[in-house]
Parts: structure tokens; C-alpha cells; sequence
């Protein structure tokens, strides 16, 4: 009878890697599935602490008025054009903190998208939005 | 005269790179992506003209078609908890670019809707980030 039947296999070692592709490509497909590669666009305000509507800060503070389609600004009713026009008039780049603010007022039944067009304008023209919320 | 049969060559695709290729994507992937935590919370986005690229921010809030609040991506029943839960999220938070909150609203959800939601974020310090799609050119 031989021994060397008996004797015991020595293990490689080694760390198994065959599979590791397949494990790679199927955290490939995981990611490619879950994420979204698409560039946010928008705009960036920050929005001053809540405006009251009280009639002091109106006095001062240009205003625009929104009801649903319908825009005012520094009392005559505007199209979105004019109202750009009018902001880059006011040159609101140049000025500082608080004469950057336009407040915004608008009817409960304005949508957000005439709202967020109003807000895009302001920002682009430099200016700070400020929101007039209704006192109950 | 002997003649030697030709040895068949081998055809064999070369793998030892595969795994080392695929975890070269895997990192790509994971640095330029976003994770979609919201696929499921339907809502028609606003657009408008002179939008530019925003960063990314860690929070993000959403009003659905339904007028259902999300705070990344959890649903939020009232103002006042989304008020408390923004506060919270808000809170040790210094620098400008971690006050950012992405709001992502519904084009046709009314003022009664999102304006408790945009000064409660304001009121917790959180600079909006308002999102929206660029609007194509007629």
C-alpha cells in the first residue's frame, strides 16, 4: 500500500477572480439603470425671511402682481417681454442687498409655471425675488 | 516523406481585462451620476427661457401632480412637519452650497400650494435651487 494516496492536497492560495467581470457588469447595469445623466437647469434665490403684505414695505419695494396670465408691474399691466425689458432697465445687478428685492404678489389660483417664468426673469435680471405671503 | 499537420490555432477572446475595464465604468458611474430618488413622484416640470446649469444639491424637495410634498423622496403629509424635517436637515449647515434645496414643482399646482412650501424653506435658511426644463426655441 502506498502512502501517498493519504497525503493531504495543499490549497493554492489563490483568490478566485473569474467572476469578477460578471459581478462588475451586473453593478454596471445597476448603475446605468438607477442614475440620470441629464444637467439640472434652473435658477438660485434665496429668498428673503417671509414678506407680510404690509403696506410699508410695498411703498418702497418695487412690486409685481400676478393673476393667473395676467402681469403688473409698477401699476401697468406688461406682457413678459416688457416686464423683462423693464427689469433690465432697473439695472438690479448693480445694485445692493435690499434694492435688488422685488417682491412678488400673486391671486391663490396663479399656477406655478407663470410664477416660476415671473421668478426666472427677476433672477436672470440680477434681482432678489421676495415673496408676499397673505397674513390670515 | 512525412508531412507535419498543420497545429490549429487557438481562437480565445482575452478576459484578464474585463474585470478591471468594468470597474473602470462602475467608478465613472458612480462620479458623474445622480441617483434617481424620485422616478416614481410624477409631475410636469415648468420651463422658461434663460435657464442656466444649477449644482446639485444633497436635499431636494418635490410638489407632485397631486400637490403631494416629498422631501427626498419621502412623502411629507403638512407644512409644519416639512417645516420642522427642513430645519433639521438645514441645521450646521454653513457654507452656501450645502443650504442648497432643489424644489421641483408641478406646472400646474396653485400658489395655496407651493408658497407655504417655498417660505418654509427660506425660513429654515435653505437657498432655492428652482428647476426647470429650457424651453425650446419656436
Amino acid at each position: 500500500m502506498s502512502f501517498k494516496s493519504f497525503r493531504k492536497r495543499r490549497p493554492d492560495g489563490g483568490v478566485p477572480t473569474d467572476s469578477f467581470s460578471d459581478i462588475a457588469f451586473l453593478l454596471i447595469i445597476f448603475f446605468i439603470v438607477t442614475t440620470s445623466l441629464k444637467r439640472v437647469v434652473g435658477f438660485e434665490t434665496e429668498l428673503p425671511a417671509s414678506k407680510e403684505a404690509e403696506k410699508k414695505t410695498e411703498e418702497k419695494t418695487p412690486t409685481v402682481t400676478l393673476k393667473a396670465n395676467q402681469i403688473t408691474f409698477l401699476e401697468a399691466e406688461v406682457s413678459m417681454e416688457a416686464f423683462k425689458e423693464k427689469l433690465a432697465d432697473m439695472k438690479l445687478a448693480e445694485r445692493k442687498d435690499d434694492a435688488k428685492v422685488i417682491l412678488m404678489d400673486a391671486t391663490m389660483e396663479t399656477d406655478y409655471q407663470n410664477y416660476y417664468e415671473v421668478m426666472a426673469a427677476i433672477s436672470e435680471a440680477g434681482g432678489v425675488v421676495g415673496i408676499m405671503t397673505e397674513t390670515k | 516523406m512525412k508531412l507535419r499537420r498543420r497545429k490549429k490555432m487557438g481562437i480565445a477572446v482575452p478576459t484578464t481585462s474585463m474585470g478591471d475595464i468594468a470597474f473602470l465604468l462602475i467608478i465613472f458611474f458612480m462620479v458623474c451620476s445622480n441617483f434617481a430618488k424620485e422616478s416614481k413622484i410624477k409631475f410636469k416640470p415648468v420651463d422658461a427661457e434663460g435657464l442656466k446649469a444649477v449644482e446639485n444639491a444633497k436635499i431636494s424637495v418635490v410638489i407632485d401632480e397631486e400637490s403631494s410634498l416629498f422631501l427626498d423622496g419621502q412623502l411629507v403629509n403638512d407644512v409644519p412637519t416639512f417645516k420642522l424635517l427642513m430645519e433639521q436637515a438645514l441645521a450646521n449647515k454653513a457654507t452656501p452650497k450645502s443650504r442648497m434645496v432643489l424644489f421641483k414643482c408641478d406646472r400646474y399646482a396653485s400658489k395655496r400650494v407651493f408658497e407655504p412650501v417655498l417660505d418654509a424653506i427660506a425660513s429654515a435658511g435653505g437657498i432655492i435651487v428652482a428647476v426647470g426644463e429650457k424651453r425650446k426655441s419656436e
